[in-house]
């Protein structure tokens, strides 16, 4: 299973890898993304380009965190099992506990009226952030020939929770719709 | 909340996301809704710290295990965000070249879409919570404009958005 196109790195080295991007850089999954694969792929020539756009792909097939999966899948393929287990814990476990710190420290803030103030102010940024976040994800639906099925999608789906339906059997309503939609296509 | 139980619910709300922050409705109705153990402020401000700190946007999730479970919650956050990129060698070994089957595609856009659907709904309370009176509302509107609009990267807006209420509190307003 594990594959390399130049010398297979060391463990450590993996670890060292992952860990850098993971922790230390910000924006979310998609600048990672391409942050490792200059890495791995350009400069380290760990993995050839199709190999890693391929476990990118599956990776964004994957729930939760794709950056995590494409971190654990070029593991894999480095170092097998074991790999995969390093490159996942070096990604996340270093800015998981950065991050429970900063929510430790902006608990011990709330204590101080001006602290309050200003995490008010990033609270109310953060349901921004949340709504441009809809925005980036729905937008390369609506330029494509099947806008209105995305938008009857989208609406549905908040109609059937605002109804009530748990979250969870709204989206398996999702993707049976998305089987029967693209069979019909095909029919 | 017995630590096993926060994982696994903070698991279904990981497993059943496949994009930026599709995984808030399912949390938001099993800790928030259902069990009461956490509040939408604590929610929105978990948000803030996964956006404003360095690695994957999905590690508010961490920060919900703390609030919920304290230290111990914290570790079952990150073991919820790091469990379902496992499902990735699997993928890897029975999927291979197949990323781009079309109805693969169709069912995983067809999610997406869905979850996007129920966040906007998740907003409301949240924004109830978060964003009420006149200039947390301004400052919610605000971040989302410059975030469509610009490239100002979320850390400025969050640190643009605390200084307007912290002016707006020195003013009295």
């Amino acid at each position: 299973m594990p594959t390399s196109r130049v010398a297979r790195p060391t463990l450590r080295a993996l670890a060292s890898v992952f860990l850098r991007y993971g922790s230390f850089t910000f924006g979310g999954g998609s600048s990672t993304v391409i942050a490792v694969e200059r890495e791995v792929v350009d400069q380290r020539q760990w993995i050839d380009r199709p190999t890693y756009r391929m476990v990118y792909g599956l990776a964004r097939l994957t729930p939760g965190t794709s950056i995590l999966a494409t971190c654990t899948g070029v593991g894999l393929k480095l170092w097998g099992w074991r790999g995969a287990a390093v490159a996942l814990v070096a990604a996340s476990l270093p800015c998981a506990l950065l991050a429970a710190l900063v929510t430790i420290v902006y608990e011990a803030l709330t204590a101080n009226a001006w602290a309050r103030a200003a995490l008010h102010g990033a609270t109310a940024a953060a349901v921004g952030i949340v709504g441009a976040s809809c925005w980036h994800l729905v937008r390369p639906y609506l330029t494509r020939r099947s806008w209105a099925r995305s938008v009857v999608l989208v609406a549905g789906s908040a109609m059937l929770s605002i109804l009530g339906l748990p979250p969870v059997r709204v989206l398996l309503i999702a993707s049976i719709v998305g089987v029967l939609w693209r069979r019909s296509e095909s029919a | 909340m017995n630590v096993l139980l926060l994982y696994l619910l903070l698991l279904k709300s990981t497993i059943t996301a496949f994009s930026g922050p599709s995984s808030l409705p399912v949390m938001r109705d099993e800790l928030v809704v259902k069990r009461h153990v956490l509040t939408d402020a604590q929610l929105t401000t978990a948000v803030v710290v996964g956006r404003t700190t360095p690695g994957p946007n999905g590690l508010y999730v961490v920060c919900v295990g703390y609030y919920v479970g304290g230290l111990p919650g914290a570790l079952a956050g990150w073991l919820a965000v790091a469990t379902p990129a496992l499902l990735v060698i699997p993928l890897l070994r029975f999927l291979g070249n197949h990323t781009s089957h079309p109805i693969l595609r169709s069912v995983l856009d067809s999610v997406i879409l869905g979850s996007i659907g129920l966040v906007m709904v998740t907003i409301v309370p949240l924004a109830r919570s978060s964003a009420t009176g006149i200039v947390p509302a301004a400052a919610a509107i605000g971040s989302c404009a410059l975030l469509i609009l610009t490239r100002i990267h979320t850390f400025w807006i969050v640190a643009g958005a605390a200084a307007l209420t912290v002016v707006a509190f020195a003013l009295g307003v």
